[in-house]
């Protein structure tokens, strides 16, 4: 007989409401230790045993249905109930080895559920079109007319270093307004938020999309402000989108930007 | 919990994936197996795992405190 792996997905206080989600997870049960219930699926060591693990994490196909698994389970179990949401592939041999970490974090993963009480995480992400976005700003900038106008009345070679001083210049401002876009839209944000981050950037490669991401937050709003959030972050999106600027609000989430124990790092605002 | 916004529509497996793998509690203790720093690497268009150097064992013991099995 194969044998079998304790998969963790969420850490609620409440009793999880188990039987709408069950449905995507075989045997998903939760086990309850020190007033905490942990979420669980039994899963395969054959397929989440080390060794298969190497190999299936290696198969985009894999991962894409597992990483869908894993948040749609917990997003069955947050419509209920607050959680905090565990990181793909958090695995112990035993219900034991569960119940002891519970036992060991109890202070804190309860410390966490009352910080996220009532309150919901929500992502933006801002993407820039670049090519919009310099011409927009070859036709605004005086300096660059400027500069433009030197260059028809200029010998080849002055116009040379004039083209290049052009371009230059053209860099620069894209990358003040870039940053000033992406601050100002975090900032006005933060203010209707109880805790903001800032994550890294991802490539066009990782988000096969034409245009550079320029931000990557989240968000831990209140249940009074979501109506609020989603309004601003609505009126970002218009406001901003003549200049080449694609503003993606989604949400809610669970809160996996901010259920870090208090040794991670986070950005309280 | 009250939803006061149903979920946005077109999630993508981007945004899932960036959550999923990146962010979430990562604990230490008797774990089988934690996929520790599961970081996105890029592969053409595709995006492809590797846990192969950051997967580890953590059978040492926890980081934080003691822990007995309590089965």
């Amino acid at each position: 007989m194969q044998q079998q792996l304790v998969y963790l997905y969420c850490v609620t206080e409440e009793e999880p409401k188990l039987k709408e989600v069950e449905s995507l997870v075989d045997d998903l049960y939760s086990v309850y230790h020190k007033g905490l219930y942990g979420v669980a699926g039994k899963v395969e060591d054959s397929e989440f045993g080390e060794q298969n693990l190497k190999k299936n994490l290696a198969d985009l196909e894999w991962i894409k249905a597992k990483a869908s698994t894993h948040e749609k389970t917990i997003e069955g179990v947050m419509e209920d109930t607050c959680v905090i949401p565990f990181k793909f592939g958090t695995l112990f041999n035993t219900d034991g080895g569960l119940k002891a970490m519970l036992e060991v974090y109890e202070k804190e993963f309860k410390a966490i559920l009352e910080k996220l009480e009532n309150k919901q995480e929500w992502g933006l992400k801002i993407y820039c079109d670049m090519e919009k976005l310099k011409a927009g700003i070859t036709n605004r900038e005086t300096e660059i007319l400027e500069i433009e106008n030197e260059i028809s009345s200029s010998s080849v070679g002055k116009a040379y270093f004039l083209k290049k001083k052009k371009a230059e210049l053209i860099e620069q401002v894209v990358n003040e307004k870039i940053n000033q876009y992406g601050r100002e839209s975090f900032e006005l944000l933060k203010e209707l938020s109880s805790a903001a981050r800032i994550n890294r950037l991802l490539p066009r490669e990782v988000t096969e999309r034409e245009e550079d991401m320029i931000l990557n937050s989240a968000f831990l709003v209140g249940n009074d402000n979501v109506h609020d959030f989603v309004g601003l972050a609505d009126s970002l999106k218009t406001r901003h989108e003549d200049a080449g600027l694609l503003v993606d609000c989604t949400g809610p989430w669970p809160p996996y930007n901010f259920c870090g124990l208090p040794k991670q790092r986070e950005h309280n605002g | 919990m009250d939803s006061v916004i149903t979920k946005s529509k077109n999630v993508t497996l981007l945004e899932i994936l960036d959550r999923v793998l990146d962010k979430g509690v990562v604990i230490s203790g008797d774990i089988v197996i934690s996929v520790a720093d599961v970081d996105l690497i890029y592969l053409g268009l595709k995006v492809l795992l590797s846990s192969v150097e950051t997967m580890e064992r953590l059978r040492d013991g926890p980081l934080v405190g003691p822990m007995q099995e309590s089965t």
